[in-house]
């Protein structure tokens, strides 16, 4: 589709501009820039397997028009074109900023153009129009995929006319999306360096994971509930949201409707777009493209930093000498800390999967988001407090997949090259991180929610539990097969005879939960059981740190 | 007395012999250049002998103690500083160093006293506790030798020190290793830069497809190949400079067509 795309944009620039561009030139690096965004890894999209040839874009804009879709289909529910219009148009300049801030800024932001490009023969204003092209092609192809089924309803349900001046608003919205992002960039830059703006687009990336992830799950159910179909009340900050002018804008042509209100905002959906879009190109993007030559010549500035002093002693150093015996162990514990504070990709594969601790809490507890009132009056009744209780640990058991790949996995020769006797350690040690890092606060933040529905009362079970947890991650681990952490190369291939394994995990999961459903009612016997839970996490972290070289998978 | 002895050293990855058939012994107190080709064996060799590959023919014994037996008492006592500036860089250097140097049981104290002042001294006290990934090869190639250094281990490995150092460190380093030496210790260098080898070595090792091709001190080989520098000396055994030539007369002669 590209191609296509480029090829259009390509005729079009043919016929607008005359002189001074060299046509050849600006073909081949238009076409060079979009195969690289082909090759490109998208946000994410950590490819399960590592194929040279697969388009990471089509599944994208694939994965994007999914998610229009399930927008689209909103038009059946809401009987509003006001409030359909709103959502359709802030879903599109929402993804689309997203989109430009988490993906586009590695060739916004990219200055290799200046080493590669310059050198060679080509004119600089080929050079701009080939950079124009490429944006563009870029910006429709997203544009297409986000708005083709949204569109595709409206065309069927308002009619030809609305249908086309849709186009043009959603063609406005981009327009105020890439002003905004621009915007953004540029205020990064004037406050901060070029570490920075990867680090912000870094948690850009990470929310749009979890967005994704939330999202996919989500917007389905919604759709189903009724509420919905509420009315839609224009509060006064409502006329400072561009969806609002445009659906607004929309509802105007529609309807044949032109007092004073749609006209203001028919005037905000057109001139505002379009003034903003004229300063950019005026002032911002120029402005930019210095600060970015800057970023590149200038080393960052040298802060002076006071020399540590031997007192000060962060979190992970504290605990781990609490926690941690030998000090291989609490090497490992403070390392892994740390690394899975900093490491980009670890936390865009971890954050996502506690996203859905609470999605699948949502699904279990109150299903189908059907009469959810009833179900919420009667939970105090029930025992679904056992979902809160166990559902993070499926999350953080999964995190140890994770912390056993990065990228930088050759430095994980210091393990060999060090005289580590007791490889067990590290991996305990990364086991303790993990559980203290994040399951201890997760867990507390599930007992507090529990607490607020069930009581207090409940206390006894979130202990048993709180150690039952552990237990399983514990045995889970002494189930799998043993890597050091951070050793591995991401999409490392999965070991065969996964499955008899997983069927195990899962069979000791539910035994294990089973019985904590059955012992609910009897608090003695609850009582009674939680040393015996210690004992058994006591037991299998001694058995894990005894792991010697042998029992060590690479 | 031989700190380093290898007899008879085979390798194989999927039977093909990497190694075959090394033997060597190593005194104390030398700096020992170990030069060849890509794939030769060079890293091979420093990986057996620092315990990381247990899985040989032959022997090698290190301080007296074998490396499939001893592994762990060995790398207490030696240092490795690899190839590539393979290092955690999301840590800062004072993170990564802690962490190593608890690998090799150090006290907390003492890790932090001697990284600040390593760090000091290699221009990087201002940057150590800023994260590594910003940083040049070179600076984290220096954090890589306080890291293969820090326990002052008695015998030094080193796979390609001096990437990405810039001229002053170079000869910083050359320093360092030639004071080193000084001290009693031990140090094994393997390196593509033939001139820093040629000058700091007492003893230069040639290995070329798994085997030693020549062994001796510069002199000694320069009599041998009849050769001036050590690059003359390690072509005309390794490769042959007409080869070279001939490859490079045929570059010119595609690029003028």
């Amino acid at each position: 589709m590209d191609k296509l795309i480029l090829r259009f944009v390509l005729w079009c620039s043919r016929i607008l501009i005359r002189q001074g561009v060299d046509f050849e030139r600006l073909k081949i690096i238009a076409e060079t820039k979009i195969l690289m965004d082909r090759r490109r890894v998208y946000m994410n999209w950590k490819p399960k397997q590592q194929k040279e040839n697969s388009n990471r874009l089509t599944l994208t804009l694939a994965t994007y028009s999914i998610f229009g879709f399930l927008i689209g289909t909103m038009i059946f529910t809401l009987d509003s074109l006001v409030l359909y219009m709103i959502f359709v148009h802030a879903y599109i300049l929402f993804m689309m900023a997203m989109t430009m801030i988490t993906d586009f800024s590695s060739v916004l932001l990219d200055t290799t153009d200046n080493q590669v490009i310059l050198p060679r023969p080509v004119n600089s204003k080929t050079l701009f129009v080939a950079r124009l092209v490429h944006i563009l092609v870029y910006l429709l192809q997203f544009t297409i995929a986000l708005a083709l089924f949204p569109l595709l309803f409206i065309f069927i349900k308002f009619g030809i006319l609305t249908g086309i001046a849709s186009i043009a608003t959603i063609v406005l919205t981009v327009a105020f999306a890439v002003f905004i992002t621009y915007l953004l960039y540029a205020l990064i830059l004037r406050f901060s360096n070029e570490q920075k703006v990867n680090d912000i687009v870094g948690y850009f990336q990470i929310f749009m994971t979890v967005f994704f992830a939330v999202g996919f799950q989500l917007v389905p159910r919604l759709i189903n509930l009724d509420q919905l179909s509420a009315n839609f009340q224009l509060h006064w900050y409502s006329y400072f949201l561009p969806p609002v002018w445009m659906a607004l804008t929309l509802d105007a042509l529609h309807q044949f409707n032109f007092d004073p209100i749609h006209i203001i905002m028919m005037g905000c959906a057109v001139i505002i777009p379009a003034v903003t879009f004229w300063l950019m190109i005026k002032y911002l993007a120029p402005s930019f493209a210095r600060k970015l030559a800057a970023l590149n010549n200038n080393a960052p500035v040298k802060k002076d930093q006071p020399l540590i002093s031997q007192s000060a002693k962060s979190i992970s150093q504290k605990i781990s000498g609490i926690l941690c015996r030998s000090k291989t162990e609490s090497g490992s514990f403070e390392m892994v800390w740390k690394i899975t504070g900093r490491d980009k990709s670890f936390k865009m594969q971890f954050y996502p999967s506690l996203a859905y601790i609470l999605v699948f809490i949502f699904i279990f507890v109150f299903k189908n988001g059907k009469d959810v009132q009833t179900l919420w009056s009667n939970l105090p009744s029930t025992r679904m407090f056992l979902f809160f209780i166990y559902m993070p640990m499926f999350s953080i058991a999964g995190s140890m997949a994770f912390i056993t790949t990065n990228d930088n996995f050759q430095a994980s020769f210091i393990y060999q090259s060090t005289p580590v006797a007791m490889p067990g350690y590290l991996i305990s040690g990364a086991l303790k991180a993990i559980l203290v890092k994040f399951f201890i606060l997760i867990y507390l933040v599930m007992f507090a929610f529990a607490a607020y529905i069930w009581g207090i009362a409940i206390i006894d079970d979130f202990i048993f539990g709180f150690f039952n947890n552990i237990l399983l991650f514990l045995l889970i681990t002494n189930l799998s097969d043993h890597y050091l952490p951070f050793s591995r190369q991401p999409n490392a291939k999965q070991q065969s005879g996964k499955f008899v394994k997983a069927l195990l995990q899962m069979i000791i999961i539910g035994a294990l939960v089973g019985l904590h459903y059955l012992v609910i009612q009897q608090y003695w016997l609850t009582a009674c059981l939680i040393p015996l839970s210690i004992a058994g996490c006591y037991l299998l972290l001694k058995k894990i740190q005894q792991l010697n070289w042998l029992k060590i998978s690479f | 007395m031989n700190i380093i002895q290898i007899t008879s050293l085979k390798k194989q990855y999927n039977g093909n012999y990497v190694l075959k058939g090394i033997d060597l012994n190593i005194d104390a107190g030398q700096i020992v250049g170990y030069i060849g080709p890509n794939g030769a064996g060079k890293s091979t060799t420093i990986k057996i002998l620092t315990g990381i590959i247990g899985d040989f023919e032959g022997d090698a014994l290190v301080m007296g103690l074998d490396v499939r037996q001893n592994p762990v008492e060995i790398k207490q006592k030696i240092g490795y500083i690899p190839e590539q500036a393979a290092l955690y860089d999301v840590l800062t250097p004072l993170e990564y160093l802690r962490f190593v140097g608890k690998l090799y049981q150090m006290e907390d104290a003492v890790i932090e006293k001697k990284s600040m002042d390593l760090l000091r001294l290699f221009d990087l006290s201002d940057k150590a506790t800023t994260r590594m990934n910003g940083y040049s090869k070179g600076m984290k190639q220096k954090v890589l030798l306080i890291s293969g250094l820090i326990h002052n281990p008695e015998i030094i490995f080193l796979d390609e020190p001096l990437s990405g150092l810039d001229a002053n460190a170079v000869i910083l380093v050359k320093e360092i290793l030639a004071q080193l030496k000084q001290s009693g210790k031990t140090i094994f260098y393997s390196s593509h830069i033939m001139d820093v080898v040629e000058k700091i070595s007492d003893r230069i090792i040639i290995i070329d497809k798994g085997e030693v091709i020549a062994d001796g001190s510069f002199e000694t080989l320069q009599n041998n190949a009849h050769a001036g520098s050590l690059e003359n000396i390690f072509t005309s055994l390794t490769g042959g400079a007409s080869q070279h030539q001939n490859t490079a007369g045929q570059f010119i002669d595609i690029l003028n067509s």
